[in-house]
């Protein structure tokens, strides 16, 4: 009989609960993400149609102004965008956002990080003082 | 045959593309090795980061004698049930797709790297582009090599591929500003290894996996130093806030046998089809029990915290000593950065006279990439051998002076 690796030994029945609750959680979080990552990907497609309309008003605008230069005393070029561009509401948040930091989460507690290394992780890499939500949210609340 | 016979004929047989140190290993065991005359030395190099579970583990090594007796190749032309078994082990463990097997680190990467191409074909640009960082290394094969910055700068071996530019070290805005329409990948370490152990942000990650999202170009992680449990997961990308497309690895896969694998997410992995690729040896059977058996260790919860805390001790114990001005990685992908004024070269060619084995991948670092079954005891060895070394350089310069 050839030798091979041995099989997975088998869970015990808390230890496959544990893993259940976890792999739930961490599907969760994982759905939460990819909606998160959507939201953030609308925004910043809009934000950025925002920027590149404005910069093509503005060279329409600069254009006019060399072709046909305003007369003396008048204020307003004679081409303007044919759509008024309104300023997005805020400025996007940092690229490491709060999707990066759940995926994180995740990706650790799946390969076997404690609650308290995740912690830390977060802390260090997204300046998280309080990762309880995250944590709470993917390993359950603490007991 | 002794060390001066051997060196005779290297000089007369072996091409002049390697600077050995002039030491021959007879025997291995888990962190040591010995010497042809007989003298013992702590292994903190693993081979580069290939001997993970150590020399000789008895389990990938009675794996190997057993599939060696029985069958040892067929090609890819036909079945073995070794290969298959260690697809669906990589991919379950990993992104989920399809597993191509190389002979190496080089290869997988080119797997990746034409896995790149077609997809940017794919989506009608011509002329497709792979975005890498300054000082990564991807390998030395050509279009691995076109990857390597360092290396690709080199005029003796142009022309490199076309299509390949790279950017600062962990700038995550050059990196943005780079990926554009004709942007096929992202490829990257998500931690440097032969540069000197330097990790990437978060932030430039996170940058990576937008310029990517944004674009539609891929995010390739060259984990080929970095996985199999090294930083402490089983891959690397498991600590980061992205999750690569395509991923390689080769290195520890093996425990010692040569072996390469290009792993997917299950929509990168329908890129490739029959006739894109393909490798005479890969996934034999030999090496792909080999790598069985090193999963079978090394994908173990246990183990892998394991890595963790012998790394924050190492890491701290190294901190502490005179000479040492930082200390980067994660795990057991150690960086010694030494403080100005320390030789790195001379420094570790002082170790392996003390019987501790070492990298120097630039001037100023050493490198330690010990097996991941390392125990306590070997790193206090470690450490003190490594602080002897540093106050007997400190104390040398300082009597020159």
């Amino acid at each position: 009989m050839s030798k091979r690796p041995s099989e997975p030994r088998a869970l015990t029945s808390g230890t496959a609960e544990r893993l259940a609750a976890i792999v739930e959680a961490a599907e969760q979080a994982a759905a939460k993400v990819i909606d998160d990552a959507e939201e953030q990907a609308r925004r910043q497609l809009s934000e950025a149609s925002a920027r590149a309309d404005r910069i093509v008003a503005e060279r329409l605008r600069a254009l006019a102004d060399e072709l046909d230069p305003p007369a003396p005393g008048q204020r307003e070029p004679h081409l303007r965008p044919v759509t008024s561009v309104p300023e997005p509401d805020a400025p996007a948040g940092p690229r490491s956002g709060s999707a990066g930091a759940r995926l994180l989460a995740t990706q650790m507690a799946v390969s076997g990080s404690s609650r308290e290394e995740i912690a830390e992780r977060l802390r260090s890499g997204f300046d998280l003082a309080d990762a309880s939500e995250i944590l709470d949210a993917i390993l359950g609340p603490e007991e | 045959m002794n060390l001066t016979d051997l060196q005779a004929l290297e000089q007369r047989y072996l091409m002049r593309t390697y600077k050995r140190a002039p030491v021959e290993f007879v025997r291995g065991e888990g962190a040591l090795l010995w010497d042809a005359g007989g003298k013992e030395y702590l292994d903190f190099l693993g081979g580069i980061s290939v001997c993970s579970v150590g020399h000789c583990h008895p389990e990938v090594v009675e794996a190997v004698r057993e599939q060696a007796g029985r069958l040892m190749h067929t090609s890819n032309l036909f079945y073995t049930e070794p290969m298959v078994r260690l697809a669906e082990r990589l991919s379950a463990s990993s992104l989920g797709g399809r597993v191509f097997f190389a002979n190496s680190g080089t290869e997988a990467n080119e797997c990746a790297i034409k896995i790149a191409r077609k997809h940017a074909h794919r989506r009608g640009i011509s002329a497709p582009e792979i975005v890498s960082f300054e000082r990564d290394f991807h390998g030395r094969t050509y279009g691995s090599l076109s990857a390597t910055p360092a290396l690709a700068a080199n005029p003796d071996l142009a022309p490199m591929l076309d299509g390949f530019r790279a950017v600062p070290f962990d700038d995550g805005d050059a990196l943005h500003a780079a990926v554009g329409e004709s942007t096929a990948a992202v490829l990257i370490e998500p931690i440097q290894g032969e540069a000197g152990i330097y990790p990437l942000s978060d932030e430039t990650l996170v940058a990576a996996r937008q310029a990517c999202d944004e674009s539609g170009a891929l995010l390739i992680f060259d984990e080929i130093q970095t996985g199999i449990g090294r930083t402490g997961s089983l891959w690397a990308f498991e600590q980061t806030p992205v999750r690569p497309d395509v991923m390689t690895s080769a290195k520890a896969l093996g425990g010692g046998m040569p072996i390469g694998a290009c792993l997917t997410s299950p929509e990168a992995g329908e890129i490739l089809e029959p006739g894109d690729h393909g490798s005479t040896f890969a996934g034999g059977p030999l090496a792909s029990v080999a790598a069985l058996a090193v999963l079978e260790i090394v994908d173990d919860a246990a183990l892998l915290r394991r890595v963790r805390e012998q790394g924050a001790k190492l890491r701290d114990a190294l901190l502490a000593l005179d000479g040492v001005e930082a200390v980067r990685g994660r795990g057991l992908m150690l960086g010694v950065g030494l403080e100005d004024g320390f030789d790195a070269a001379a420094v570790g060619a002082d170790l392996l006279e003390r019987g501790l084995i070492v990298n120097v991948p630039e001037p100023g670092t050493l490198r330690l990439l010990p097996p991941l079954t390392v125990d306590s005891d070997q790193i206090e060895r470690a450490v003190a051998t490594i602080s002897a070394a540093l106050l007997s350089y400190a104390t040398h310069e300082q009597a020159s002076l």
